[in-house]
């Protein structure tokens, strides 16, 4: 064959386009993809299980509203057993499964979240968002791709600490799992109760499963406390601290933070045990589901629950594991975007440069007023009380920034 | 002086509990010579069924009202007026649940005993005669097999369930201190202790008790003077089922019912082999010592060395007597 001007040319267009169309279609995927790991086995299953049906009302929702500027969504989650390494396998398969499609990741611990951030570099870095609140991540130099969907454990101490405080409080137990978790904002909370005038009488740490709840108890009796806070707890543990504490009739208030204010547990430990977590309070980013007024967007999700969960108690009710998960997918989609709307590719390094421009976001009702991502994280949040009687957590506090 | 009583008694009742986790380890070994990973499980699976007779069935709308709350009018009379938290209040509330708790314990150690049986004649008896550690590889994958169902029957919500006996605060002085105890955890641990007893006395003194000595010391000269090993197995199997049912039920009333429940089995096994995997005595000096180390640590050093110095001890021991305190040294001939 001769090589002419009009077959050299016609060649070289047919060379482009065959080399060319894989990035061309790499560039425009025909769906984004969420990905996520959640402990549906392991420990913390029972939380995995009730955030997971989360996502799939999450797709739905961001996909009638048009996805990421026209592109629809799609969330694939994974399980984790709760083992952070699980969790890195399934990022790292996620991202080489669905290449730059892949526009965002939701981890489920904070081990998993330290364990990935390294993996963060250069074309393997997504926005990541996750059920931690640990206060090391809530910086954007050390992990820029990372965010907290409401205010770190150290933030939740500091308000706790001032409410307590403001009941005119002086004497402190702090009880704790030996987790990550539970430690986290140890070191913090002990320089607040100083900065507030406040006496930590007793530090306690307990097992995060199986804790042995008489010698925890007769410590904290000991101590002389009058407010206990608990750290580093889902389901267990909390409870049976609280209900041995008025088993022998110890006036302490207790004190809890994000992972034990569920009202599923609350209840279910009121319908067999009694009444006792009568008074017992903690710090809440979110409104509760059930406080829908000048939420429009829980009232979207219930709209959307009652016909996807029709049947089943998600139909009514979504915990508030499932609400953090919500506001962190919401917070990625509006990062997303926003990033899409600005005519910028959606990496990491846009995609996170929004995320840290998000100020004064009317998230629908998750909050109490407008917030901002300050330190990839939204500092704020206000003090519950539960009601056995009600079966409800009611505000006792403001609307608490730190 | 009173503190160390209040702490040494919260280890005692800590430590009668894992010494009834570690009876089950011990029967089965006794008599297969394999170490049940999976014991863990099998106390999951008693503290799931004890959760579904003394909670699920009740609460059904075809169960009888007396079964989910015995409120006999004299009952409801006293209970008036009674302060939730007060001694008898406790006790009264207690006792409207009494049908279904027996109920409940009753369901549990026959389901489970069932269960250990299907396990027994299924997974173990037809790797009799090939080597022990692929038996003790199948309850290595019964761990999954256990979990696994247990999350797709029950799924792994959290739930409550009552308590064994009426959790009423007990406080008396000692040395000028006053001590605090929970009245179900006595209980608990007398259960435990009593059952523990049961069983040895069982071993040392019945023909079953005999036979199980034999077949541990040698199965082939004890299938040769008559004794129905396979029998021995099924009963080893059966008996570490029902007790781990009561473990389950005692641990759920402790900690509520959850998955993680399975993982108590393993700083078991630890105990086990501190006391010796053949010797009841040992385990149970090994589990009190435990209990006791882990509430005195607790108490001087806090929870973040409570995990660990135990268990120390337990290295220490095994160092020095690889067999455990009391248990039988193998001597290999060649």
């Amino acid at each position: 064959m001769t090589l002419n001007r009009r077959t050299f040319l016609a060649t070289g267009a047919a060379a482009t386009a065959a080399m060319g169309a894989p990035m061309i279609l790499n560039a425009q995927p025909a769906e984004y993809v969420l990905g996520a790991s959640l402990p549906l086995t392991g420990p913390f299953a029972t939380a995995g299980q009730l955030v997971a049906p989360a996502f799939a009302l999450a797709q739905k929702l961001f996909n009638d509203e048009g996805g990421i500027a026209g592109t629809p969504i799609k969330f694939v989650t994974e399980d984790s057993g709760y083992v952070p390494q699980n969790t890195l396998a399934n990022y790292q398969r996620a991202l080489a499964t669905e290449g730059t499609a892949l526009v965002g990741y939701f981890a489920d611990s904070t081990g998993a979240m330290k364990l990935i951030a390294p993996e963060l570099k250069g074309e393997n870095a997504r926005l990541m968002g996750s059920t931690s609140f640990a206060s090391e991540l809530a910086n954007p130099e050390t992990h820029p791709y990372q965010y907290l969907s409401g205010p770190t454990y150290q933030d939740q101490f500091d308000i706790l600490m001032q409410n307590i405080k403001n009941a005119g409080g002086t004497k402190i137990a702090i009880i704790y799992s030996n987790t990550e978790f539970g430690r986290d904002p140890l070191e913090h909370g002990r320089a607040t109760a100083e900065r507030l005038g406040l006496e930590i009488v007793l530090e306690e740490s307990t097992k995060a499963q199986g804790a042995d709840i008489p010698t925890h108890v007769t410590k904290l009796a000991q101590s002389g406390a009058e407010h206990c806070i608990l750290q580093g707890y889902v389901t267990g543990v909390w409870p049976q601290l609280i209900g041995g504490a008025r088993q022998f009739g110890l006036p302490v208030q207790f004190h809890g933070t994000f992972w034990g204010m569920e009202k599923l547990i609350a209840d279910r430990i009121t319908a067999e045990a009694g009444p006792f977590l009568a008074g017992y309070q903690g710090v809440m980013p979110y409104r509760y589901f059930y406080d829908r007024e000048d939420a429009p967007r829980y009232e979207q999700y219930a709209a959307l629950s009652k016909v996807m969960f029709a049947g089943t108690p998600l139909e009514n009710y979504m915990s508030t594991w499932a609400i953090q998960t919500m506001c962190g997918l919401e917070l990625a989609m509006k990062a997303l975007r926003d990033t899409a709307e600005a005519g910028k590719e959606l990496t990491a390094d846009n995609v996170a440069e929004s995320l840290s421009g998000i100020k004064d976001w009317d998230s629908g009702g998750f909050f109490g007023g407008p917030v901002s991502m300050d330190n990839n994280k939204i500092g704020t949040g206000r003090v519950y009380e539960y009601s056995p009687e009600t079966g409800l957590f009611t505000p006792v506090s403001d609307w608490l920034s730190t | 002086m009173g503190q160390f009583i209040q702490f040494a008694i919260n280890g005692l009742m800590s430590g009668a509990i894992y010494a009834l986790i570690a009876v089950g380890i011990v029967s089965v070994f006794k008599a297969t010579k394999v170490v049940n990973f999976a014991h863990g499980y099998l106390i999951m699976f008693g503290a799931y069924f004890y959760f579904t007779f003394a909670v699920i069935i009740p609460g059904q709308e075809w169960a009888p009202a007396w079964l989910a709350s015995w409120q006999p009018g004299w009952m409801v009379e006293m209970r008036q007026g009674l302060n939730m938290f007060s001694p008898l209040g406790a006790v009264l509330d207690w006792a409207a649940n009494v049908p279904r708790i027996i109920f409940g314990l009753i369901g549990a150690v026959l389901c489970n005993a069932l269960l250990g049986m299907l396990i027994e004649r299924s997974l173990m008896r037809p790797l009799m005669g090939q080597s022990v550690f692929a038996m003790i590889m199948v309850t290595v994958g019964l761990i999954s097999i256990l979990s696994g169902a247990a999350s797709l029957i029950w799924t792994a919500d959290a739930a409550f369930v009552p308590h064994i006996a009426p959790n009423t605060p007990i406080r008396f002085e000692v040395f000028g201190t006053m001590v605090f105890l929970f009245g179900a955890d006595i209980v608990n641990m007398i259960i435990a202790l009593l059952i523990f007893g049961g069983i040895v006395a069982m071993v040392k003194f019945t023909k079953s008790g005999v036979a199980i000595r034999a077949t541990a010391e040698d199965q082939s000269t004890a299938y040769s003077m008559g004794i129905s090993v396979p029998k021995i197995f099924s009963r080893a199997w059966i008996l570490a089922s029902a007790t781990g049912a009561v473990a389950g039920a005692i641990l759920a009333t402790r900690n509520g019912i959850s998955p993680s429940l399975g993982l108590f089995g393993f700083s078991v096994l630890a105990i086990v082999l501190m006391g010796g995997l053949d010797s009841y005595v040992g385990c149970f000096i090994a589990a009190m010592s435990v209990g006791v180390l882990e509430a005195m640590t607790q108490w001087k050093l806090g929870g973040e060395w409570a995990e660990i110095v135990p268990y120390v001890a337990v290295l220490v021991v095994i160092i020095f007597r690889p067999h455990g305190l009391m248990g039988q040294k193998e001597v290999e001939r060649i």
